[in-house]
């Protein structure tokens, strides 16, 4: 059993809109697996079928459960942060503490508190007396203290300041994450995960466009900036994205089976690994329009 | 161990419940006690201060000085007005339960609807804790935990009053503490009102059963849905019935039950409801020469509890639970 998530076929409607056209996926165990997709492809449908939230169709097994009929035993060995700032508002920073160190056996008290010494939040605050800052920073003290075997974040930092957020993900890298445990982000800001990150998945339209690796990305997708007389020659190559930059053109092209070989794109010009914001925004292009 | 571990799990569960409403549950009754004893108690400290102690203070003709009330009093009186008082104290604290009524309806509207409300709810989903947990502590909460908290403040409140009326009549020259120790009553009216809780439970749980369950499905406005449902069913049934008595003479017979259903699950939070359905207050309750007899309170109270009607209602509640925790389970919260 070393796959955590394994999806088949998974489909949920909402009336006549399909939100998650029929995907397959498998998310093995000790991955860090950006899930990401603009709003309304899908990602937060997937991972609300995955955290048993909600009815769906086809097949999904996270961690050897299925999260329709055995939701209860699933929560003893997931966790995760719904995508915004949600704890009510009576809540008290210390009676927060307090209640999920009764009710969570995989809970560790002292961790959580290490994480709120270094806020400005007090035990005594009340939610409701607290930013939104503060607020995720108190819900990521509480989940980052419990040792899951899956950690589903979905918009994890959204209303957290730069430097929060950068101490988040860094948290979660060096304090959290071990070969044992399996992270699922969905998030918006792809430069800020792009360098924790172990596999990517582009979801579009409900269906997943790319899964992979970020060994297996970096070995299929380049980048060449082409000079002017080379253009033609890299267009004849079929480039999947092209930009100006500083008057120079910039072309990311798939050096995956079938495409361009390396040594052709070499011969282009200077060739290194795109960004991950790069890849997602070519991946997606005309899903606004 | 897993009985260890859900039993652990219930007692955060209520104490979170408690931190969330300690406003209703707890603040809200002790306030209202707390003005029952200063209303009360300074009505009648400064009724009997005023006045003095009244007319009867003329034994066999001859007036009495206050001072010696104590020795001219025959004993017997004395007893009478102990027992009076043992007896009557803890009407005192009626409004008390009329506050538990109003406080457990409209926790149990809001109990499974504001989490949604607030989408706190996928916070407490994201925690290993069964919905099914989830909603029998907020049953638990509605039907034991507030009546309970409501029983200690009510006889403290009580215990109070009688306290004030005994100083009063002490300053006043009638000292009453030896015989208020020695009435049973005193002692047993604190007990009975425990020993109806079972009994509250029990008639209670179709109203919470119900309450709870438009809380986890209703979109918005759990009250008028709680409210409007039964009684919009009731006045349509009667409305047909009319018609149907005016055109053909008779009458679909259901009414009677149609309107005990909706009195039932609006009314079973109401302590002492259980009389209304079943009579026996008056054999329960009744004025005697001696103040009341209330010896009948608590088995006929528990009598109600013999018949099918009762458990009638038991079953429809937890049926309503289990319906509530479906929907909690599966409710999504876009």
């Amino acid at each position: 059993m070393s796959a955590v998530i394994e999806a088949r076929g998974l489909s949920k409607r909402y009336g006549k809109r399909t939100a998650v056209d029929g995907i397959d996926f498998t998310i093995p165990a000790g991955r860090i697996v950006g899930l990401i997709g603009p709003n309304g492809s899908g990602k937060t449908t997937t991972l609300k079928a995955a955290l048993g939230l909600i009815p769906f169709e086809g097949q999904l097994t996270v961690l050897g459960h299925d999260p329709r009929t055995e939701r209860d035993a699933l929560m003893q060995d997931v966790c995760f942060i719904a995508d915004v700032a949600i704890l009510p508002r009576w809540l008290r920073v210390g009676d927060a503490i307090d209640f999920v160190a009764g009710v969570h056996p995989r809970f560790n008290r002292d961790k959580a508190e290490r994480y709120i010494a270094n806020t400005k939040l007090t035990p005594s605050m009340k939610v409701k007396e607290m930013s939104k800052g503060m607020i995720v920073q108190l819900h990521l003290a509480l989940v980052m203290a419990i040792d899951a075997k899956l950690l589903v974040l979905d918009e994890p930092t959204l209303g957290l300041d730069i430097i929060y957020r950068k101490q988040f993900y860094q948290n979660l890298l060096e304090d959290y994450f071990d070969e044992h445990k399996t992270i699922v982000i969905t998030t918006h800001q792809v430069e800020e995960v792009e360098h924790i990150l172990t596999d990517l998945m582009f979801i579009r339209d409900g269906r997943i466009v790319l899964a992979a690796s970020m060994e297996e990305i970096g070995e299929r997708y380049v980048e060449v900036m082409v000079p002017q007389e080379k253009l033609s020659a890299a267009n004849a190559l079929q480039p999947i994205d092209r930009r100006t930059v500083f008057g120079k053109a910039v072309m990311l092209f798939d050096a995956g089976p079938g495409g361009a070989s390396r040594q052709q794109l070499a011969a282009l010009g200077e060739t290194r690994n795109p960004s991950v914001a790069d890849l997602f925004v070519a991946t997606m292009k005309g899903t606004y329009a | 161990m897993i009985s260890d571990k859900n039993a652990n799990t219930m007692k955060w569960l209520l104490r979170r419940e408690f931190w969330e409403h300690k406003g209703s549950m707890f603040w809200a009754p002790l306030i209202v006690g707390t003005l029952l004893v200063a209303l009360l108690g300074s009505l009648v400290t400064y009724g009997l201060m005023s006045r003095g102690i009244p007319a009867w203070v003329t034994i066999n003709g001859q007036p009495q000085p206050h001072a010696n009330l104590d020795t001219v009093l025959p004993e017997n009186t004395k007893n009478m007005i102990a027992r009076m008082a043992t007896t009557i104290y803890m009407g005192a604290s009626a409004p008390l339960l009329l506050v538990l009524a109003v406080v457990v309806f409209y926790y149990c509207l809001g109990a499974l609807h504001d989490e949604r409300r607030d989408r706190s709810i996928l916070f407490w989903k994201s925690l290993p804790v069964s919905d099914r947990m989830t909603v029998l502590s907020k049953a638990i909460m509605a039907t034991v935990v507030a009546p309970a908290i409501t029983i200690v403040i009510a006889v403290a409140a009580s215990l109070l009053l009688l306290f004030i009326a005994s100083i009063t009549l002490g300053v006043l020259g009638l000292n009453l503490f030896t015989m208020l120790l020695a009435s049973p009553d005193l002692y047993l009216s604190p007990l009975r009102l425990a020993a109806l809780l079972p009994v509250y439970v029990v008639w209670a749980l179709p109203s919470v059963g119900w309450l709870l369950l438009v809380s986890s499905w209703a979109k918005s406005k759990p009250i008028l849905w709680a409210v409007g449902v039964p009684v919009g069913a009731l006045v349509a049934i009667k409305w047909v019935n009319a018609s149907l008595e005016s055109f053909y003479g008779q009458t679909l017979l259901l009414e009677h039950y149609a309107s005990d259903i909706v009195a039932r699950i609006l009314g079973g939070i109401m302590p002492g409801i259980w009389f209304t359905f079943q009579g026996g207050l008056s054999a329960a309750i009744h004025p005697t020469r001696n103040g009341m007899d209330l010896s009948g309170l608590v088995p006929q109270s528990y009598m109600t509890l013999a018949g099918p009607d009762a458990w009638i209602g038991v079953a429809m509640g937890v049926a309503m639970l289990y319906g509530a925790v479906r929907m909690r389970r599966w409710r999504d919260e876009g």
